[in-house]
């Protein structure tokens, strides 16, 4: 694989939030790659740093360390005024399809408003962009005059897609974009992102919590848990034999819609502990089943295993590790 | 007064809830019937707008005006073997019943915890309102129950205000207060759907052991049919207002006999079934359409604009049929499913 495969490269990216009494490491050292034309799946419970991940790679968040390498670029390097260029080939989608869309305004201008701030069109070419958008995400171009307010969830999340492949983006931030719907209106919004996806060529990170949505998306996923990837490859090895502890006990937790589907299920005991004051060396020691006292000293690397599968744990080949991963 | 089979702790029976907005009727909960086996739990299932909110907060009897109830029974049978319908009892004596019969659990620990009271003083008031216990005795129960909850360090949390606490353990600390006096039926509404995986499981784990140590029974209300396959015996299937499916979990996973359930399933994403040999992503099977409101319901099946089943006959109202030996659907067609 050369280089110009990969869109985006993060790199022991970072984000420490200085409080009264310490910083939170909310993202400490996150590695990973996009390559072009691919969507990867960033999940993790709350906490995890997955949702401050996705808005450093955009700099909506600051980032405190590490590099981001978007078309070979640095944008970390970049002044405020430089990264405009860069803004324009980079958008997000929210969660919120409520919060997110400014109810005062018509829908026709809020993708408008993209357009203006890039300077892309004007006029009548302006509003036929509008109409063709509109189209493209299946809704009616006459209800560009409508406020938010009037449409259904599934609807305005269809909206914010619009306004984010307003500007032509390249890549896409989508946060969480389908867990405030309808499960009947989840599928309808997950076909539209792949079919755009597919004919504008898009390269997508896309983070999420569901992670039957990640193994049918994503072509590869990342996982974190505390700031930190515990393990990351292409979804199919990964679904398929998880081999960090982490990622088994999270795809065991994950109800099936199967009532025969008895698995070995991991209950991990506690809660996800503070970034205020996390653990020592391995942070997801303290819930780790099979955690031993030289977790506590280092901070595992995270090591490929496979071509493009890395997993942090230095207990990855132990037997009973890599057996509890085979009968998930 | 009123009949009901021994193993048989609630029946809801033709319940009707309506919201009356000037001269426009929303009939949330429109003909609704089930039963809640002793020991087992019922799942009701449905998206937003489906009524089954509205179904358990009629139970509680909570419902907010103009919410009422219009029609049917709601038969319980209390500890002493009486059965009260609770469609029709006073304010005064629903007050007995809930928290010591009947008991319940929300999506949001903190509409039930008060900010204000430590843990420990809400599960002894709780305690002592309902039996005639002094202060000491009562706060050993309250450390007891956190500890059947599996709260670490119970005596140093019962001094803890629920902020102090994070989501898991606050749901946990919602359950210790909800059980505190032994209902025999608890109903949960999404207890866990603002929980992490992770914590969910330790939950769904908890409610399980619970049920099989207390014999209580629970009325599960939930969007997620992962849930639902999870920790129901039997399940209810809502869809604007009204039961579509009713039957055992397993029969239900097994063999749809609704084209709501059957969509539901078919769009929820499954690598297996929705990538190809050789991996490419195959398109979903999404259920085309939005989810109506129930004050602008089509004439007909609710169902029938968003199904591709429909028939003619869809604009005659459906009634619940049964499809096969307990198992009921609301489809005309449902020989052909």
């Amino acid at each position: 694989m050369t280089a110009s495969d990969i869109l985006l490269r993060v790199e022991n990216l970072s984000k420490h939030f200085p409080t009264k009494t310490g910083s939170v490491k909310a993202v400490d050292g996150v590695t990973f790659d996009i390559k072009r034309g691919t969507i990867v799946g960033l999940v993790g419970e709350s906490g995890s740093g997955k949702t401050t991940a996705g808005r450093c790679t955009l700099r909506l968040i600051e980032p405190s360390g590490g590099r981001l390498i978007f078309d070979g670029k640095d944008l970390l390097s970049l002044s405020e005024r430089e990264m405009r260029s860069y803004r324009r080939r980079m958008q997000i989608v929210f969660q919120d399809p409520y919060s997110s869309l400014n109810p005062r305004m018509r829908v026709e201008d809020i993708i408008g408003e993209a357009i203006d701030t890039h300077n892309l069109a004007r006029g009548a070419a302006k509003r036929e962009r509008i109409a063709e958008l509109l189209t493209r995400v299946g809704l009616d171009p006459e209800h560009g005059r409508r406020y938010p307010h009037e449409f259904s969830g599934g609807q305005r999340q269809r909206i914010g897609i619009a306004r984010a492949l307003a500007v032509e983006p390249e890549f896409i931030v989508a946060d969480e974009p389908v867990s405030a719907l309808d499960v009947s209106v989840q599928a309808q919004v997950l076909n539209l992102i792949q079919d755009l996806q597919q004919s504008y060529g898009l390269t997508m990170l896309f983070i999420a919590h569901d992670l039957s949505v990640v193994e049918y998306l994503c072509d590869e996923v990342v996982v974190m848990y505390l700031g930190r990837v515990m393990e990351r490859g292409p979804s199919r090895s990964v679904y398929a034999m998880p081999r960090h502890p982490y990622t088994q006990a999270l795809l065991s937790a994950a109800p099936v819609p199967n009532p025969k589907a008895h698995r070995q299920r991991v209950i991990l005991q506690g809660d996800i502990p503070s970034p205020m004051n996390p653990p020592s060396g391995c942070v997801f020691r303290t819930r780790c089943p099979y955690a031993i006292d030289a977790c506590a000293e280092v901070v595992p690397p995270l090591d490929p295993i496979a071509p493009d599968h890395h997993v942090a744990c230095i207990r990855r080949d132990d037997p009973v590790v890599l057996s509890q991963g085979k009968r998930l | 007064m009123s009949e009901l089979p021994a193993d048989i702790v609630l029946r809801v029976d033709r319940l009707r809830t309506h919201f009356e907005l000037g001269s426009r009727v929303a009939k949330s909960v429109d003909d609704v019937s089930f039963d809640v086996r002793r020991g087992e739990t019922v799942a009701v299932v449905g998206e937003s707008g489906s009524g089954k909110s509205v179904t358990s907060l009629s139970i509680m009897r909570l419902l907010a005006p103009p919410g009422r109830i219009v029609e049917g029974e709601i038969l319980y049978r209390t500890s002493d073997g009486r059965i009260l319908d609770i469609a029709t009892l006073s304010q005064k004596d629903m007050r007995r019943i809930r928290g010591r019969e009947i008991a319940m659990i929300f999506q949001e620990p903190m509409t039930s915890l008060n900010p204000l009271y430590t843990v420990g003083d809400q599960i002894i008031e709780m305690i002592r309102l309902h039996e005639p216990l002094s202060k000491l005795e009562a706060r050993k129960r309250a450390r007891q129950m956190l500890e059947l909850v599996e709260i670490p360090a119970a005596e140093r949390r019962l001094d803890e205000y629920p902020h102090q606490m994070s989501g898991g353990m606050r749901q946990r600390a919602m359950i210790a207060l909800a059980l505190s006096c032994n209902p025999k039926l608890l109903i949960a509404d999404e207890p866990t759907t603002a929980l992490d995986v992770t914590i969910q499981a330790q939950i769904l784990d908890l409610l399980r052991r619970l049920q099989a140590e207390i014999g209580m029974s629970i009325l599960f209300i939930t969007h997620n049919l992962g849930v639902v396959a999870d920790i129901a015996h039997d399940v209810v299937v809502m869809y604007a207002g009204r039961v579509v499916e009713q039957t055992s979990s397993e029969r239900l996973f097994e063999h749809q006999k609704h084209p709501y359930s059957r969509g539901l399933l078919a769009c929820i994403p499954d690598a297996s079934r929705d990538r190809g040999p050789s991996g490419e992503r195959l398109r979903l099977n999404p259920i085309p359409g939005n989810v109506p409101s129930v004050m602008a319901l089509p004439k007909g099946c609710s169902f029938a604009p968003r199904c591709p089943l429909r028939i003619a006959r869809c604009e005659e109202d459906p009634p619940l049929l049964v499809a096969e030996p307990h198992h009921l659907s609301r489809c005309w067609r449902h020989d052909d499913l």
